[in-house]
């Protein structure tokens, strides 16, 4: 009797397992099919060992996509932890803490809409003759500064990337009020009496107190920055020719448009390996899990 | 008992788990003992959408042995879609194909059933056919295919610019430029177009290239086990589009086709380069609608008169359970009755003889479908006719040449290399 009461702790954990085996099979899966050249039309794989890799490494589109993937964790990590810690803690302020709640609500509203709406919503923003971006510009004279920017190869890119950080920017400021709420008004009381002004505040308090809260927002962000694939397919397609391609698009394109099913999976090894590197060493580097002060 | 029950119920949570992801896709008989026949193609989007629904109604209605469950997803995510779901065990019975090389991949993937026996047993159905729309679903003499709908890509303007200017429509490459500059003179938009997806721009490459290019060169290339794409004349034929950049709209890589489309029925442009079938969008105009084919290139090799446009149509699966219900279904979608409705309610031209006439149409309607019916030849879609790798090479590169980015002759270097390594995969 005491010998079968032992097995039902992991009778209850199986599902767990049977879930993980689910996560983990495609993954390792996906491993396996990059070594293989293979399509869904053909009967057979044929095995290439890591031939694949080695057109991929000098694939001058797969260096494209990667340089795009990563201008968009730079800028995202500038404007969205950096802009969102910002907006937090002036939302958090005294002095306009009265309005706070709608203001959070404006900054939230972006997240909530479904990234289709917002893109449809932007190509109308970006168009070039009928756009309200090129139209105000023109009102305020600087007509020089318009451009066709979803469809010219040098600012595609920039302007897909800009509208993420319109949508997500308000989730990590979210975060932030969260994080700021939990710090103790005492220490901002004791800056107060020595004299300390509101960005000697903001840097020796607010910053190192939501430490723990900048870790995750930077592995959401970077995460999000190296599998973003939403903004760029439907707002310029990977286009003009492969200047706004992210690594996403690109491995999609491969895939189910050129059916090339194990060179993109060779893709989808690399995003796999670089997004494991960024939570590794963003775990060494913060030292997650326990809650320092 | 106790023990048990937990044991059974661990046991059952994994198995649903389990039995969910293995996922059911019937397409044998259902419990009522009538056969159930999938149906898929790529019009979730009206008109098209009630159409297809009220032609499988009306089956149904006459076939009470036979059930038809329909799924639709659109246009480019049905190319993606389509290639994953005939690579499984349970493809849908009756499929949406494009013409030509689409369609041949499912031939030689073994995806597609031969219908030729079907076509020779019914002739008093299939010789009702637009013939010249079969031949893109024939594969080795053997037919995989039904046209539903054909189609063809023509020069639309608006007559009253052109008769308030004193124009006429060109016949050669050299009048169409002039029509433009002087179109361009007199401060109108000459020529619109919308190259963000490049599909459009495969229209004007593809026609182009039929118009500088001789024939058994065109058919050695787009074969993708000998293509090449080393004549000179693709060169010259994408010099050629680079022609009409300064007559286009400014900006064309950010402007979609339905924008551009909405500028030309707003009369906001001259001219515009776009489908028979979308006649119907144009919607009423204020101005009258002309149309001419691509003009002629005086210094062109290739064939000066032949109409771009492919038929559509549908596929049945080679592993398909019931093919005789399948092919009777693609029977009455191409009856005439069923034709003509589709003429009405869509504004799409049937593939069936006689379907388009004054009560269903309009005289410009009438106008697209008599040169379809008249050109001697057709030439498929480019992006259609083409391995996708090549024509992904092709159009992306074609799109930053009318940007400025990259010369003709650059595209079609990494055309060219493109071409190799697909020839060189296919002899594996």
């Amino acid at each position: 009797m005491l010998k079968r009461n032992k097995l039902t702790p992991y009778l209850y954990l199986f599902p767990a397992f049977a879930f993980l085996l689910l996560v983990y099979i495609p993954i390792f899966q996906n491993i396996w099919d990059s070594l293989y050249e293979w399509s869904t039309f053909s009967p057979d794989k044929v095995f290439v060992g890591i031939d694949n890799y080695v057109h991929l490494f000098k694939d001058p589109v797969f260096y494209q996509a990667l340089k795009n993937n990563i201008l968009y964790a730079v800028i995202s990590i500038i404007f969205q932890v950096g802009g969102g810690l910002i907006v937090a803690a002036v939302l958090e302020d005294k002095l306009i803490r009265k309005f706070s709640p709608f203001f959070r609500t404006v900054y939230f509203l972006p997240v909530v809409v479904s990234m289709t709406v917002i893109a449809l919503l932007f190509t109308f923003f970006y168009n070039p003759e009928v756009g309200l971006l090129n139209q105000v510009l023109k009102m305020v004279g600087l007509d020089s500064l318009a451009k066709p920017w979803l469809g010219d190869s040098n600012t595609a890119i920039y302007a897909v990337i800009a509208v993420s950080q319109w949508q997500s920017i308000g989730y990590i400021a979210m975060l932030y009020i969260v994080a700021i709420q939990k710090i103790s008004p005492e220490l901002y009381e004791a800056a107060e009496i020595d004299g300390a002004n509101k960005f000697k505040m903001f840097f020796h308090i607010t910053v190192p107190q939501t430490k723990e809260m900048t870790f995750v927002a930077v592995i959401l962000t970077l995460t999000g920055a190296f599998t973003v694939f939403n903004e760029p397919y439907i707002l310029t397609g990977g286009g003009p020719g492969t200047s706004s391609e992210v690594l996403s698009t690109y491995l999609y394109k491969t895939a189910f448009s050129k059916d090339m099913m194990g060179y993109a999976s060779s893709i989808a090894t690399v995003i796999l390996i670089i997004t494991l590197l960024i939570s590794l060493v963003q775990m060494k580097a913060f030292k997650t899990g326990k809650e320092d002060a | 008992m106790k023990k048990t029950n937990l044991i059974l119920a661990s046991l059952l949570s994994c198995s649903l788990m389990l039995g969910g992801c293995a996922g059911k896709q019937t397409s044998s008989d259902s419990d009522t003992g009538k056969t159930t026949l999938t149906f898929f193609h790529r019009w979730p989007k009206e008109p098209e959408k009630s159409y297809f629904e009220e032609v499988v109604k009306e089956f149904e209605k006459q076939h009470p042995d036979i059930d038809i469950k329909t799924e639709a997803v659109l246009n480019d995510s049905y190319k993606d879609k389509i290639k994953v779901m005939t690579g499984t065990n349970t493809p849908p019975d009756v499929y949406f194909s494009w013409s030509d090389e689409f369609a041949r991949q499912f031939v030689r993937g073994n995806k597609a059933l031969d219908l030729t026996s079907y076509y020779k047993k019914d002739s008093a159905w299939s010789s009702k056919l637009v013939q010249s729309q079969i031949k893109p679903y024939t594969v080795n003499k053997k037919i995989y295919g039904v046209p539903v709908t054909m189609d063809g890509k023509m020069f639309f303007y608006n007559k009253d610019i052109f008769d308030k200017l004193g124009l006429k429509a060109p016949t050669n490459w050299n009048e169409l430029l002039n029509v433009l500059s002087v179109l361009k003179k007199k401060h109108y938009t000459a020529l619109e177009f919308g190259s963000q997806d490049t599909w459009t721009i495969s229209h004007y490459v593809g026609t182009l290239n039929q118009r500088m290019i001789k024939p058994d060169v065109l058919s050695k290339d787009y074969n993708s086990k000998t293509g090449t794409f080393t004549d000179k004349g693709y060169v010259k034929a994408l010099e050629k589009l680079e022609e009409l950049v300064p007559y286009f709209n400014k900006n064309t890589n950010s402007i979609d086709h339905e924008y551009a489309r909405q500028q030309f029925s707003n009369g906001k442009a001259a001219m515009f380069y776009a489908e028979t079938a979308e006649i119907k969008l144009f919607g009423p105009t204020k101005f009258k609608i002309g149309m001419f084919n691509f003009p002629k290139v005086e210094d062109g090799k290739g064939n000066a008169t032949n109409l771009t446009g492919s038929p559509e149509g549908f596929m049945i699966s080679s592993k398909t359970k019931h093919p005789k219900e399948a092919m009777e279904f693609l029977e009455f979608l191409t009856s005439k009755q069923m034709g003509e409705k589709l003429v009405k309610e869509v504004g799409k031209y049937s593939a069936v003889n006689d379907t388009a006439n004054s009560s269903n149409s309009t005289p410009e309607q009438l106008e697209a479908v008599d040169n379809i019916l008249q050109a001697k030849e057709m030439a498929p879609w480019f992006d259609m006719a083409i391995d996708a790798r090549i024509a992904d090479a092709y159009l992306t590169g074609a799109q930053l040449m009318l940007n400025g980015d990259k010369t003709p002759k650059e595209v079609m270097k990494d055309v060219q290399k493109a071409a190799a390594s697909v020839r060189a995969e296919s002899k594996k």
